[in-house]
């Protein structure tokens, strides 16, 4: 087991965002999250890789066990540079060119040296046919090349897991292809992803799994065709026939 | 008196004005950066003193605060047991100049900070910075380019806040433009005045370019 989750709950004021949720990965399983929006899916996510505290909940992950309300400062660094996380809005530094964005975190999350780092850099940059672009500010670069440099910046990394947070939302539609195209690409080579999205295409025939997120709770969990054929929960079936997606 | 010879004279005050301006902005970026950041600590004692400091500077005139630097500062030294009374008066200039511009500068820096988008430092965290290097290499180089028009503002501002210092009498390019005045009868009254003016313009016009300059090398980072 590469990452097992224990009865994560988190509130903010009066709303329970997160109500206990278990999840666990194994090591090369591409997870789907679906549901509908504000059931708790980012914010599950966030409090996988500390951008939130959780109220209460444990993590298992590479065999350590981590307090999720109670992390150490040297705990989260120490699972921030195991794992990685793709954003809905790309989240490139603006600051920096494509290259430094994806080199930036070679340097100073392990200790790289500039020259490797950026060496690896380009090659990232190459595999997602971008070389041409890494002296370029995100400014200058289109949503889906923005969000597939993220993608290259995060498995630069070496990552055990990767957090995608609604990849393909905030991109026009015709650049989803090419974005879904290199996480495929990614599942293929056996990166281990967790995958809050709405791209049913895409769960269903990438994921290993797919968990159906309402309200803050995991209400169904299984393989994805099991889901997607036979949902047994009435919320699942209701989601599912609701979208009108050809999936 | 020649024309030719009024312009030299007012050239001779254009050191003093330029180390005036380079010296207090200078302070004022390092006092500014300094309340700036305990503006944004949680911690009460650190943010009261900040704002209170920030509320009695900008409600004080600058060359009443050129004065207070001139007559308080030594006093002030003083309780601690430091003589500083014969120091020269350029820096009670740069003193009073740099406090006056610290305030304005310390909202420039604080307002910046907060607009930066908290998902750029999460992006940095999540590549495994800590939070330090965050700071250091996403945030502030960030805030800085949002603060970049405010800053030039300011240190225009602060070209023509370098005239007050004749209250303390230091001798700057206006106080040289006032004498010449009083000495001439009248002679050239105008034009020792334009000329201080283009003078002032030119050194502000230099000021816009350099930052024009600036801009331009960073125009594809939009913050």
């Amino acid at each position: 087991m590469l990452l097992e989750l224990k009865n994560i709950k988190k509130q903010f004021k009066n709303n329970h965002v997160l109500k206990g949720i278990d999840l666990s990965v194994e090591k090369g399983e591409v997870i789907a999250i679906i549901g509908p929006s504000g059931s708790g899916k980012t914010t599950l996510l966030r409090n996988i890789n500390f951008l939130e505290t959780a109220d209460s909940g444990s993590m298992l992950f590479r065999e350590q066990q981590i307090d999720l309300a109670k992390p150490t400062k040297k705990q989260i660094l120490w699972a921030r540079r195991h794992m990685a996380m793709v954003f809905q809005n790309y989240n490139l530094f603006k600051n920096k060119t494509a290259l430094k964005n994806i080199s930036e975190g070679l340097v100073f999350g392990q200790n790289k040296s500039k020259t490797e780092a950026d060496e690896l850099a380009c090659q990232a940059l190459d595999q997602v046919g971008l070389l041409g672009k890494k002296d370029f500010y995100p400014s200058q670069l289109s949503g889906g090349q923005q969000q597939r440099i993220g993608i290259a910046r995060a498995t630069v990394l070496n990552p055990d897991i990767v957090l995608f947070d609604e990849p393909t939302s905030a991109l026009d539609p015709e650049l989803v292809g090419t974005v879904l195209h290199d996480m495929k690409t990614l599942a293929d080579k056996g990166q281990t992803m967790i995958v809050v999205t709405h791209q049913m295409s895409f769960a269903r025939n990438v994921a290993s799994r797919v968990a159906f997120f309402s309200d803050g709770e995991i209400l169904e969990e299984g393989r994805s065709d099991e889901i997607f054929d036979h949902p047994q929960h009435e919320r699942t079936q209701q989601f599912l026939s609701a979208i009108a997606e050809d999936y | 008196m020649k024309l030719s010879k009024v312009i030299i004279s007012l050239l001779h005050g254009l050191p003093t004005t330029l180390i005036l301006l380079a010296f207090s902005f200078i302070f004022a970026n390092l006092i500014g950066l300094g309340l700036a950041w305990l503006y944004l600590r949680r911690n009460p004692i650190a943010n009261g003193f900040a704002r209170g400091y920030l509320g009695l500077v900008r409600g004080t005139p600058p060359l009443l605060m050129l004065l207070l630097a001139y007559y308080g500062l030594p006093k002030l030294f003083l309780l601690v047991g430091i003589d500083i009374n014969g120091w020269a008066k350029l820096i009670f200039g740069i003193a009073g100049l740099a406090i006056g511009w610290s305030a304005y500068l310390a909202e420039a820096f604080r307002s910046a900070y907060l607009s930066v988008d908290a998902g750029q430092y999460e992006a940095a965290l999540v590549v495994g910075m800590d939070t330090k290097q965050a700071f250091l290499r996403i945030i502030m180089p960030q805030a800085f380019l949002i603060a970049l028009p405010n800053i030039e503002n300011l240190l225009i501002g602060l070209v023509k806040a370098t005239s007050l210092v004749y209250v303390i009498g230091i001798v700057d390019m206006y106080s040289t433009a006032v004498d010449l005045s009083n000495q001439n009868q009248g002679v050239y009254q105008l034009e020792i005045f334009v000329i201080l003016a283009l003078i002032y313009w030119v050194v502000v016009l230099l000021i816009e370019w350099g930052f024009r300059r600036f801009r331009k090398h960073y125009q594809y980072v939009t913050v």
